[in-house]
C-alpha cells in the first residue's frame, strides 16, 4: 500500500488474480469493487452494516464490505461469487441453489452463495442451526430462507457425502 | 377457435409436459452466478447521480428554495417543480400528489426538490446544503382525529380529509342480529409494513437522440411507467421507453413507485441531456416510499346457536399518509373481502380512507386483505368460543362452496376448493387434539399453542373493472422462441411460467423458449400485481402460442402428408400421431413454416370478460374468481418476555391448476415469512409524523433463525376456466391469513386475544398482564 496523488494504492488478490487499483484511502470496499472494479455482483443493500448484501470473502471468510475501507485489504485475497463459479462450470453450492429453488430475485444471491462455500469450506457436514446460523447476517425478503438453507444442506451433502440430522 | 374454447380444452387435458413440473427457473443461472443485472449496475459514463431534497417537517407551505450554497460547490444541477416541463401529477387514483410539490408538502421525507452531479458525494453534499424555508401548518397523524377534523386539512381543495367511502349492504343486518344468538364485537389495529425489498427502488434514464428518453428502472408496470413519465416531461407516450433490468423484489410497492422515481430521473435526463441516475437509499426507501396501510377495522359478527354465521357489520378506515395513491382501491378490496371465505347472508360493511401528514400508503402483497382477514379471522375464533366449538368446526359451517353468494352477492358457480383444503389441512395437522390439548394444558413459562385462519383473494382487478393480456409470441428462423410480454420478473417466476406455458403450447423443450417482459416495447399486459402475473398475464401468452401452434401443424401436415388434425407437437417434434417413426424436427419444420409463407409470429389478446357491480350498494360482480388459503400455525408463548415464536406453519391452498410447485413453494414460504414479520415484529415507529427507526437495525424484518419451518403445501386443484391451465393467483396468498394464524394461536396457548399488530414482546406481554396470565410488578 502506498499513497499517491491524493489517492492510495491498494494490491490484492481479486478472484485468484493480482490486481493493483488507486483508490481514496476513505473509500469502502464496496465502493471499490462496484465503482473501480465494475464487480457489480457485490451489491448495495443499505451501507450501513445491517443488510449483508455486499458480502464478499477475505482470505476466506465474509466480511461485509461496506463496512471494511479498501485499503484493508491490501495483502489479502477477496473472493466474489465470480470467483466461485460461472455457468459452465458451477460451484456445487450454486448448483444446489439453482436445483432446491433457492432463488427468487436473486438479489441476496451472490451474498448467500459466497456465505455459504464459507461454511461449507469451514465445516463440510453443518446441521440445519449451524446453517441458519451462518446465513444470520444476509437478508432475504423473497424466499423466507427455507430453499436457502435447504440447499446449502443439499450442497453439502454432495460435498461431502453426507449431512448430519 | 376461439380462444375460450381453446381454453377449456386444455383445462381439461390431464398430461402436461412442462406445466405443473418444476421446471427451473430460466433466470437461476444468472442469478447464481451474479451475471444479473438491477437498475443500480446501469451506471454509463458521464452519468449524473440524482439525489433528493426532503421535507423534514409533516406540513407546511414552501416559502423558499435556495440551492445558491448547493450550487457554489461545483457543477451541480437543480431542479424543482419549477423545472417540470409537463403535468406536475403522479396521483394514481385521485389527482392528488404532484412529483415535487409547489406550494406545501405533506410529510416528513416528501421530495422537494432534486439535486444532480457528476459524483455520488458531490450529489449527497449537494443535497444538505439545498435550503428550503417552510411556514408550518398544524398537522394531523391520526386517522381518526383526522376524519373528524376540518381545521387541519392534508388536502384543503378537498374539503375533508376522507379521501375515498365504500360500502356494502346485503340483506337486512339488523334482522341478522336479532336472529342471531351470540354476537361478537372487537376493534382490530394493524400498522404500517414497509416492503424492504433488498433492492432499493431506482431508475436510470437515458436521453436518446430524437428528444425522448429511455428508463431502466426498478418496476412493475413498465406501461404505468411509461404514461405517467411521458405526462412528467410533456410527451408523447411513445417517446418514453421503460426497460426492466432484474429487480431485486417488488411486493407491490414498485408498482406505485416505479413510475416516481423513473419520472424524478427522467426529469434530470430530459432536462440535462445527460443520463441520470436515482437510486434510493435505504433510509430513502424507509422515508420516501409508500408502505403498507394500517388499519383500524371494528367489527360485530352475529351467529346462530349451532355456529352458522347471520351477519356482519365492519367499519374499515385506512390510513392513507399524505397521498390516496392506490388507497380507494386498496379500501375497495378490504371492503369487498371483509366477510372472509365465509357465507354470510347479512352484511353492512363501511370503508373509510383517510389522509393523515405520514408518508402516503400503497400496494403492498395482499392490497388491504390481510388487514381485513386478521379481524375477519380472530372474529370467527372469538365466536366459536362463546359457542363452545372449536376453530376448525365452525370454518368448516360456514365456508363458501360452489354455489355460495360472497359478501356482494356475487355467485360463485365453481372453482371454490377452501372447503376441501380446510378439511384436508385439518386431517394433516390434527389440529382439533392438539388445540384441545394445549389449552387444557397452559402451565409453565413457554406456552404452546395453534390456530388456524382462513384467506381468499379476489384475483385481477376489483369491481368488474375489465381486465385483459397479451403478449406477442415470435419464432425465429433458428427455432428459437422468443415471448415479449409487459409482465415483469420481481422474483415470483412469472417470466418461468410463461415459458412453460409456451413450451407446453408449441410443444419444444422450455430452454427454447426466451422470454422478453416487462418493456414498454412488449404489448401492454397490465401490471404485475394482484396476483395476476403468470394467471391473466399467462393467458396472452397462451393465446399467441396457441396461434402459432394452429399454423405449425399446419406446415407440418403438408410436409408429413396428413391432415393437420392428425399431427402431434412435443419435445422439439412434429410427427403423426399413428406413427411417431414420420417426423420432422421442430428447426426443420419453423424454417419449412417460414418457406411455405406462414406467419411465425403472433399476438394473444384476451379480454376478461365480467359482471356488473352497483357501487351504491357494493354489490355485485367483484372479480372474476378468487384463489384460497388457510394456513395452520403452531406457536411458542414466552410468559416472561412476551416473545411469540412461529414453530411451523401447514398451508394448504386452492388457486387452481399449480403451474410450477417449486415456484408456488417459494411464494408460500417467503409470503409466510413476510407475514410473520407484519405479525410480530415489524414496527414502524412515528414522532411527530417522522419515522424513527428507518433501518434494518430497528425496524425488524425476520431474519434466518425467526422463520418457522414451512411444511409442504395442500393443494386443491379448483381450475378456473379463464385461467392459463386452469391456474388462478398465488403470490399474495400465504401472508393473508398468516397474521391471524397466528394471534389465534397465541390465543390457543394463553387464553388472551390480542387484537393489535404487529404483536412486538412488549404488547404481548402487557396483554398477557392485563389478563392476568402473568402478575404484575
Ligand atoms: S450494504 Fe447492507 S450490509 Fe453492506
Ligand atoms: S431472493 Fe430476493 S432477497 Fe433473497
Amino acid at each position: 500500500m502506498r499513497a499517491g496523488g491524493g489517492g492510495i494504492v491498494v494490491r490484492f488478490t481479486l478472484n485468484g488474480r493480482e490486481v493493483e487499483v488507486t483508490t481514496r484511502p476513505n473509500a469502502t470496499l464496496l465502493d471499490l469493487l462496484r465503482n473501480e472494479l465494475k464487480i457489480l455482483s457485490v451489491r448495495r443493500g443499505c451501507e450501513t452494516g445491517e443488510c449483508g448484501m455486499c458480502t464478499v470473502l477475505v482470505d476466506g471468510l465474509p466480511v461485509r464490505s461496506c463496512l471494511m475501507l479498501a485499503p484493508q485489504v491490501d495483502g489479502r485475497s477477496v473472493t466474489t461469487v465470480e470467483g466461485v463459479g460461472d455457468p459452465e462450470r458451477l460451484h456445487p453450492v450454486q448448483e444446489a441453489f439453482v436445483e432446491a429453488g433457492a432463488v427468487q430475485c436473486g438479489f441476496c444471491t451472490p451474498a448467500m452463495v459466497l456465505t455459504a462455500k464459507a461454511l461449507l469450506d469451514r465445516d463440510p457436514n453443518p446441521d440445519e442451526r449451524t446453517v441458519k446460523e451462518a446465513i444470520l447476517g444476509v437478508l432475504c425478503r423473497c424466499t423466507g430462507y427455507a430453499k436457502i438453507v435447504r440447499a446449502v444442506r443439499l450442497a453439502a451433502e454432495r460435498v461431502a457425502g453426507g449431512v448430519r440430522e | 377457435m376461439s380462444s375460450s374454447s381453446v381454453l377449456e380444452e386444455i383445462r381439461r387435458a390431464e398430461e402436461f409436459l412442462v406445466v405443473g413440473k418444476g421446471v427451473r427457473r430460466i433466470d437461476a443461472l444468472d442469478k447464481v452466478t451474479g451475471r444479473a443485472r438491477f437498475t443500480g449496475d446501469f451506471v454509463l459514463k458521464d452519468a449524473l447521480h440524482v439525489r433528493l431534497v426532503k421535507s423534514p417537517i409533516p406540513h407546511g407551505r414552501i416559502i423558499e428554495i435556495d440551492a445558491e450554497r448547493a450550487l457554489s460547490l461545483g457543477p451541480v444541477r437543480f431542479f424543482t417543480a419549477a423545472d417540470i416541463p409537463g403535468e406536475n401529477q403522479v396521483g394514481y387514483a385521485l389527482p392528488d400528489q404532484p412529483l415535487l410539490p409547489a406550494d406545501k408538502v405533506r410529510y416528513v421525507g416528501e421530495p422537494v426538490a432534486l439535486v444532480a452531479a457528476p459524483d455520488e458525494d458531490l450529489a449527497e453534499k449537494a443535497a444538505e446544503l439545498v435550503e428550503v424555508r417552510y411556514e408550518e401548518l398544524p398537522a394531523v397523524f391520526d386517522p381518526l382525529e383526522a376524519m373528524e377534523r376540518s381545521d387541519v386539512l392534508v388536502h384543503e381543495d378537498r374539503g375533508t380529509n376522507i379521501a375515498e367511502m365504500t360500502r356494502v349492504r346485503k340483506g337486512n343486518v339488523e334482522r341478522g342480529f336479532e336472529e342471531s344468538d351470540v354476537v361478537v364485537e372487537n376493534t382490530y389495529r394493524t400498522g404500517h409494513q414497509e416492503h424492504a425489498p433488498l433492492e432499493t427502488e431506482g431508475a436510470v434514464a437515458i436521453p436518446d437522440t430524437q428528444g425522448g428518453v429511455t428508463v431502466i428502472a426498478s418496476i412493475q408496470y413498465p406501461h404505468l411507467c411509461q404514461r405517467i413519465t411521458a405526462r412528467v416531461l410533456g410527451l408523447p407516450h411513445s417517446m418514453v421507453r421503460v426497460v426492466q433490468p432484474y429487480v431485486g423484489g417488488g411486493f407491490g410497492g414498485k408498482d406505485d413507485m416505479g413510475p416516481v422515481v423513473s419520472a424524478m430521473a427522467a426529469l434530470v435526463a430530459f432536462k440535462t441531456g445527460k443520463p441520470a441516475v436515482l437510486v434510493y437509499s435505504r433510509r430513502d426507501s424507509f422515508t420516501s416510499t409508500c408502505k403498507r396501510d394500517p388499519s383500524v377495522v371494528r367489527y360485530k359478527t352475529g351467529a346462530t346457536r349451532d355456529g352458522r354465521l347471520k351477519a356482519i357489520e365492519v367499519q374499515i378506515i385506512l390510513d392513507s399518509g399524505a397521498y390516496a395513491n392506490r388507497g380507494p382501491y386498496v379500501l375497495w378490496r378490504a371492503t369487498m373481502h371483509a366477510g372472509g371465505p365465509y357465507e354470510v347472508p347479512n352484511a353492512k360493511v363501511d370503508g373509510f380512507l383517510v389522509y393523515t401528514n405520514k408518508v402516503f400508503e400503497g400496494s403492498f402483497r395482499g392490497f388491504g386483505n390481510p388487514q381485513v382477514q386478521f379481524a375477519a379471522e380472530s372474529q370467527l375464533d372469538e365466536l366459536a368460543e362463546r359457542l363452545g366449538m372449536d376453530p376448525l368446526e365452525i370454518r368448516l359451517k360456514n365456508l363458501l362452496r360452489p354455489g355460495s353468494r360472497t359478501i356482494t352477492d356475487q355467485l360463485l358457480e365453481s372453482s371454490v376448493g377452501i372447503y376441501e383444503a380446510v378439511k384436508l389441512l385439518g386431517e394433516k395437522t390434527g389440529f382439533r387434539a392438539k388445540w384441545r390439548e394445549y389449552r387444557r394444558e397452559r402451565a409453565g413459562r413457554v406456552r404452546r399453542g395453534i390456530g388456524i385462519a382462513c384467506g381468499y383473494h379476489g384475483i385481477s382487478t376489483s369491481r368488474g373493472v375489465p381486465d385483459w393480456s397479451n403478449a406477442t409470441v415470435i419464432l425465429g428462423r433458428d427455432g428459437s422462441v422468443t415471448v415479449e410480454t409487459g409482465i415483469c420478473e420481481i422474483g415470483q417466476g412469472s417470466w418461468t411460467a410463461h415459458a412453460q406455458i409456451a413450451a407446453e403450447v408449441l410443444g419444444v423443450p422450455v430452454e427454447r423458449v426466451k422470454v422478453v417482459g416487462g418493456t414498454s416495447d412488449a404489448p401492454d399486459t397490465g401490471a404485475t400485481h394482484a396476483s395476476r402475473g403468470s394467471s391473466i398475464g399467462g393467458i396472452g401468452v397462451y393465446v399467441a402460442a396457441r396461434r402459432l401452434r394452429e399454423r405449425l401443424a399446419d406446415a407440418a401436415a403438408r410436409l408429413l402428408e396428413c391432415d393437420p388434425s392428425d399431427v402431434e407437437i412435443r419435445e422439439g417434434r412434429a410427427f403423426r400421431r399413428d406413427n411417431p417413426d414420420d417426423y420432422v424436427e421442430w428447426e426443420e419444420l419453423v424454417q419449412a413454416a417460414y418457406g411455405m409463407g406462414y406467419e411465425m409470429s403472433a399476438t394473444g389478446y384476451f379480454f376478461l370478460p365480467k359482471g356488473k357491480f352497483d357501487m351504491e350498494r357494493g354489490l355485485g360482480y367483484a372479480y372474476p374468481a378468487f384463489s384460497y388459503i388457510a394456513n395452520v400455525a403452531e406457536v411458542e408463548v414466552d410468559l416472561e418476555t412476551g416473545k411469540v415464536r412461529v414453530v411451523r406453519v401447514w398451508p394448504a391452498l386452492a388457486a387452481g391448476r399449480i403451474l410450477n410447485p417449486v415456484l408456488v413453494e417459494g411464494q408460500i414460504e417467503g409470503a409466510i415469512a413476510q407475514g410473520m414479520g407484519y405479525a410480530l415484529t415489524e414496527e414502524l415507529k412515528f414522532e411527530d409524523g417522522r419515522i424513527l427507526n428507518p433501518n434494518f437495525t430497528d425496524y425488524l424484518i425476520p431474519t434466518s433463525l425467526d422463520v418457522p419451518e414451512v411444511e409442504e403445501p395442500i393443494y386443491v386443484e379448483d381450475l378456473y376456466e379463464y385461467g392459463p391451465f386452469g391456474a388462478k393467483g398465488v403470490g399474495e396468498m400465504a401472508l393473508i391469513p398468516t397474521p391471524a394464524a397466528i394471534m389465534n394461536a397465541v390465543k390457543n396457548a394463553t387464553g388472551v386475544r390480542i387484537t393489535e399488530i404487529p404483536a412486538t414482546p412488549e404488547k404481548v406481554y402487557f396483554a398477557l398482564r392485563r389478563a392476568g396470565v402473568v402478575a404484575g410488578e
